[in-house]
């Protein structure tokens, strides 16, 4: 017993002692010339960044050039799921990152708890951005982090089963039933709803019918007090979905789901489909020509208004290198180099202007998403909007599904009123 | 002959039939995933059970692209560990609660078995603050690290499993220690050298259990493990399928499939133990 | 009924191995406690202390035997298990959910900070950091250039000065390069004074010159002060003020609006009448909690009853091949549980699924009340049933053959011998296995989430669905509104709790007496 104490002594110190070595070295680093080219492992700073899965993995790739542009060590941690409150929790415990990787509608929660400070963008910086990119980020007049890819819905198409690109819905639904009536597709339309229903990708088809979530406060911002969802208007659109549902056309149905809406157009079971820049990649490997053009608006109705998503850095308020984060969100995101580089590595239309310049001419889809982003408006920010999808869906699966429009909205509007409070 | 084969069938030849109905129903789902880890396109596709091609991309990318190999080491260390570990511990439990009386006895394992009904993803906050804590004086047993998720799962040593161990005691006959306590042997010595040997069937069942729960366990490894470098298989795999929508289905499937391996090598391997673990001199005394 | 006698025989081997062990324990404590001692964590080192003690004393002492083989187990329940669950439950007499995570001060300097704004038409900045002393430690200033007049400044804590030109030297990118006094710090020396850059300002008449960065620096203002005087905050632009609501854990304006965040306080059992008293939560907890039961009890009775009967089939010498047969029943067990949950959801998918083209069917599985309810039972079951058969595999070698032979000499048929000896010895040996397996299922979160979702909703009640748990439900309602709820969820946690645990405690002293016939 002695000699394991003895051991365990010699441990402690030589723990102790490597700690001051390694401190010994930090001061030393600390004292190379400032003019030492940046490679040199002069860093002593230290930039923490987590991010989901495929983020970390490409900023991973961009480690080396971070550290040499920013003179720091960088670490990029990855949480593969519920990174929202795996972040806020650890941000609350003080042992969050600098750097937090999320999408904008992620602010008003990440607000509400104190997580992410404000980041200021100069003017030229912010003309930098297209005006939905930086509305997406804003909250409260205060800009929190900086976004680097936009996404939003388009309508893809089969371009061998449908060369034109339909202006309406109702003509989308034409061309579809007369693909499925010639044994040419099996289904008219891949749009997922699923069992639970998918607020996401009906939005762009609820606006058109006149529908609304939120109203807008004077300043721009949403105003969780006048909720759209049970309104006439809401009704009205709903009753244009349900014409489209299993009780009607048939042109959207229960059993299409985030599943198997993709995979089904990639195997050319349906002509269109109704889906973001992410089904892109699986539709060129299974070798369809396939064209994208702006979700259609019901001929007589309001445009179609997709969702328009961001990918943002933000900055975190309980981060210990605060400024390293502030100068990497700030100065550096804003230069088009690594939008670039991220695109490269990851095809998303980057959200800076610059960026997407340069790489749009290699990639002609980029302009077509954009450009059906056109009547987008930025997914709300505001924490209200978590109480909307649950109810909001299940309301749309129930339409869908032929079921009585103004009880399934009625029950929605009280669900989503009540958890609002 | 037609005698001999009615007796085989209804011996022999009935349990094949349901062996293979049973079988059916176990496979059923993973013909699925095995159809959509060799289907090139990676989807999980919902339109059929015959892949669309047959190819292994999907393993290659697999091994090549991801941490895979890594998360594979760092699931078979942790399982590993805590599944002995585990099982050491609750059969040191077992042995008491099977073989001593005393005070508390009954109450101890009602409130083992209780203790495990809380629901489980309530506490994730709490243990998130307790490991910045523990990560900040220790960090070798901190986030990040195998050493503080085995003891965290260790935690969870004492309970079910251990119950499982003192049920299988209370069959062996109490003559047999006994008799060795008379002869003069030590509890320790009594526990050590009969007690088991005799129980390894259950010490390898358990042992599966607890590997297997370890090896798919999510929900904490999730939070905890934050680097790559030090990611368990289910994280890392989770990680392919979450925020991309489907579009790593196919390696997601692959990786499922090889995650199955070491799951089933191990049982293969402890199989004997479970059904030949004990002879029937042993049990006799 | 019986101790081991305290007087055995000592041997040399387990002295030694006694020592060693505790060597190590003593080991480990001395390497914990110098983390603890650093940090003066006195409280910490003393749980520590009289734990080693309290374990030094009982493998040294003859006495206490039982504990002997059961600390070991206990400490790691207690640290990993207990303590986290008691935690939980303390969070259900407060308001700890998002908007209320942390104390009052950080909700404070977070809405300060987040009021901070670039004061209008206020120049922006070059900055470089330096320092007058060491670049690690010596006191920091801004060196501050307007790129629009080409003005050079010095900022310190004391204010703004002039930078006399010809004493500097500008960088290509508009930033001071080297100015006469002054070290300035390489971004690596300046990403290592992080905290300290971001809490320099410069005070300049309409607020302060801070760091955007370390290459900017902007003037601005923080709109929204505390005061502590009124225990409000202040906008100095309206002259509005909210105050503290201690109840609330939040500033309240007199108009009723809240600013966020807010901070955690105690609610006493609000939270636990909000249970009882809130419709939603009480409305269908009812027919959920049938259900519940019904889930929980129908998974382990099916998942038990195929176990077991495969494990009975398998049982038999003469079935050749009986090892593959063990290992391909086993695979369902062996993939990770929620990808094939998510492939069950897809087989149940009604124009698409497996099972409806395989059997060419065209029913609405997960659609419906009552196909749903039977589709999650048989995932259920699926994923469950290796489990029983594993354990029951095990059981069975305990139980002597020569029983269920002499049975069926007796005459009994196959049924009766197993019903009147296999079934009750593997019970003796199952039951709390079973109890255990229906307290998982009672709250078995991912078998049903990821399945239906707690779906199907009727279109009249989108918050309680046919296959919803009251786990599930809770999760809705506890994390579905703006933000999650913590406090709340624990609150519900602890009623699920009792029920389930009321439910176990009664069935396991039903089993009392069964236990004590095979003791």
């Amino acid at each position: 017993m002695r000699t394991r104490k003895d051991a365990a002594m010699r441990a402690g110190t030589a723990t102790g002692m490597a700690l001051v070595l390694a401190l010994g070295m930090a001061a030393c680093g600390g004292d190379d010339d400032s003019d030492n080219p940046p490679e040199t492992p002069a860093a002593t700073g230290e930039l923490v960044i987590w991010g989901d899965v495929n983020r970390a993995e490409v900023l991973n790739q961009f480690k080396a050039q971070i550290e040499a542009d920013l003179g720091v060590t960088v670490t990029i941690e990855e949480i593969a799921e519920d990174q929202q409150t795996t972040f806020v929790t650890a941000a609350q415990q003080g042992a969050g990152p600098d750097v937090m990787i999320g999408a904008h509608d992620w602010i008003g929660n990440l607000v509400q708890n104190g997580t992410i400070d404000p980041v200021q963008l100069t003017e030229d910086q912010l003309a930098g951005f297209p005006q939905v990119a930086i509305d997406a980020v804003t909250f409260e007049g205060q800009t929190y982090g900086v976004p680097y890819a936009l996404e939003n819905l388009a309508l893809i198409r089969n371009t061998d089963l449908a060369p034109e690109a339909p202006a309406t819905v109702e003509e989308l639904v034409a061309t579809g039933q007369q693909l499925q009536d010639d044994g040419e597709v099996s289904e008219i339309l891949c749009l997922q709803v699923g069992d639970q229903g998918d607020t996401y990708h009906i939005y762009p088809w609820y606006t058109s019918g006149g529908g609304y979530l939120f109203g807008t406060t004077p300043d721009g911002g949403w105003d969780p007090s006048d909720l759209g969802v049970g309104t006439d208007e809401s009704k009205a659109a709903f009753e244009r979905i349900r014409e489209l549902g299993e009780a009607g056309v048939g042109a959207l149905k229960r059993s299409i789901s985030g599943d198997n809406a993709i995979p089904m157009f990639a195997e050319g079971e349906c002509a269109f489909l109704v889906s973001g820049p992410w089904a892109v990649n699986d539709i060129k490997t299974a070798g369809i020509n396939y064209d994208i053009s702006p979700v259609p608006p019901f001929e007589d109705g309001e445009p179609a208004q997709p969702f328009v998503g961001a990918q943002v850095f933000f900055v975190a308020s309980g981060g210990e290198n605060k400024a390293v984060a502030q100068e990497f969100v700030v100065n550096y995101l804003t230069s088009p180099e690594l939008a670039v580089a991220l695109y490269e590595i990851e095809p998303r239309p980057p959200a800076l202007t610059a960026a997407l310049q340069q790489v749009q001419g290699e990639d002609p889809d980029l302009a077509k998403f954009l450009a059906a982003a056109e009547n987008g408006v930025p997914m709300p920010s505001i924490p209200e909007m978590a109480a909307i999808w649950g109810p909001f869906g299940t309301a749309e699966a129930a339409i869908v599904g032929g079921a009585d429009v103004d009880e399934a909205v009625d029950a929605a509007a009280e669900a989503i009123s009540e958890q609002i409070g | 002959m037609s005698g001999a084969r009615l007796a085989w069938w209804r011996e022999v030849g009935w349990r094949h039939i349901v062996a293979v109905l049973a079988i059916g129903f176990a496979l059923f789902p993973i013909v699925f995933v095995v159809s959509a880890a060799i289907n090139p396109l990676g989807t999980l596709s919902s339109t059929g059970i015959v892949p669309t091609g047959a190819s292994g991309d999907n393993f290659v990318e697999l091994l090549t692209d991801t941490s895979f190999v890594r998360w594979f080491v760092n699931s078979m260390l942790i399982a590993s560990v805590a599944s002995a570990a585990a099982v050491f511990i609750s059969v040191l439990a077992a042995y008491v609660f099977s073989r001593m009386r005393f005070r508390g006895r009954r109450a101890g394992m009602l409130a083992l078995l209780l203790i495990q009904m809380f629901p489980q993803f309530l506490a994730i906050v709490t243990l998130f603050l307790m490991f910045t804590t523990i990560t900040d004086y220790w960090p070798a047993i901190g986030f990040n690290t195998p050493t503080g998720l085995i003891l965290l799962y260790l935690g969870g040593a004492l309970g079910v499993n251990t119950w499982l161990t003192k049920g299988f005691l209370d069959t062996i006959p109490k003559e047999i220690d006994e008799s060795a306590t008379v002869d003069g042997a030590s509890h320790a010595q009594v526990f050590f050298r009969i007690m088991l040997p005799l129980v390894t069937p259950i010490l390898a069942v358990t042992a599966l259990l607890v590997f297997i729960a370890t090896i798919n366990e999510f929900l904490i490894a999730n939070v905890f493990l934050t680097r790559d470098s030090s990611k368990t298989l289910t994280v890392g795999m989770y990680g392919l399928i979450a925020g991309q929508r489907n579009a790593n289905f196919g390696i997601f499937a692959a990786g499922t499939l090889l995650t199955a391996i070491p799951t089933v090598l191990v049982f293969q391997f402890l199989q004997r133990y479970i059904v030949h673990g004990l002879t029937a001199g042993a049990v006799k005394g | 009924m019986r101790t081991p006698r305290t007087t055995s025989p000592v041997s040399v081997t387990g002295l030694v191995v006694k020592a060693v062990l505790l060597g190590v324990v003593a080991a480990i404590a001395l390497w914990a406690a110098f983390p603890l001692i650093e940090a003066r964590a006195w409280v910490g080192l003393a749980i520590l202390l009289v734990t080693t003690a309290g374990i030094s004393y009982l493998y040294l002492s003859r006495r206490h035997v039982p504990a002997k083989y059961l600390v070991p187990g206990t400490l790691l329940l207690l640290a990993f298990q207990v303590f986290p669950v008691l935690y939980t439950v303390s969070t259900a007499f407060t308001n700890f959910g998002d908007g209320h995570r942390g104390s009052k001060q950080d909700a404070i300097e977070s809405i300060q900070t987040g009021s901070v704004r670039q004061v209008p038409d206020s120049a922006e900045y070059t900055l470089s950091i330096a320092t007058t002393g060491d670049p690690a430690t010596g006191p920091l200033v801004f060196l501050l250039r307007d790129p629009a007049t080409d003005q050079l400044f010095v900022g310190d804590p004391d204010g703004l000065s002039p930078l006399p030109a010809e004493d500097v030297t500008v960088g290509l990118d508009g930033r001071i390069r080297e100015a006469a006094g002054y070290t300035i710090l390489s971004v690596g020396q300046a990403g290592a004074r992080s905290q300290e850059i971001t809490e320099l300002a410069v005070p300049t008449d309409r607020g302060a010159i801070l760091a955007s960065g370390l290459s900017r620096a902007y003037e601005g203002r923080a709109l929204r002060a505390y005061d502590p005087g009124c225990d409000c905050i202040v906008d100095a632009d309206t002259g509005q003020r909210w105050y503290a609501d201690p109840e609330q854990g939040s500033f309240v304006a007199e108009t009723g609006e809240e600013l966020v965040p807010g901070w955690r306080v105690n609610v006493g059992w609000r939270n636990f009448t909000r249970v009882l008293t809130d419709d939603r939560v009480s409305g269908p907890f009812l027919s959920t909690l049938m259900w519940n039961f019904a889930f929980a009890f129908g998974s382990v009775f099916c998942s038990f009853a195929l176990g077991v009967f495969i494990a009975l089939v398998l049982h038999s010498d003469r079935l050749r091949g009986r090892t593959i047969y063990r290992m391909m029943l086993v695979l369902p067990y062996a993939m990770p549980a929620f990808a094939m949950l998510l492939v069950w959801r897809d087989m149940f998918n009604t124009d698409f699924g497996l099972i409806n083209r395989l059997f060419g069917w065209d029913v609405d599985w997960l659609g419906t009340p009552w196909t749903a309810r039977l589709s999650v039972i048989l995932v259920n079951t699926w994923l469950g049933y290796p489990y029983m058969f594993l354990i029951t595999l095990g059981a069975l070698q305990a139980i002597p053959r020569e029983l269920t032979e002499a049975a069926r000499i007796d005459g009994a048929g196959p049924w009766h011998a197993f019903r009147r000896v296999t079934l009750p010895l593997l019970l003796v040996a199952l039951t709390p296995l079973l109890i255990a397996s229906f307290a998982y299922n009672f709250n078995n979160f991912n078998a049903v989430f990821l399945v239906t979702g707690g779906g199907p909703f009727p279109a009249d009640s989108p918050l309680a669905g046919a296959t919803d748990l009251l786990i599930t439900y809770t999760y809705r309602l506890a994390f579905g509104g703006s933000g999650a709820q913590y406090g709340f969820a624990a609150a519900v946690s602890v009623y699920i709790f009792l029920i389930v645990a009321l439910v176990s405690a009664i069935t396991f002293r039903r089993t009392r007496q069964q236990e004590e016939v095979f003791r």
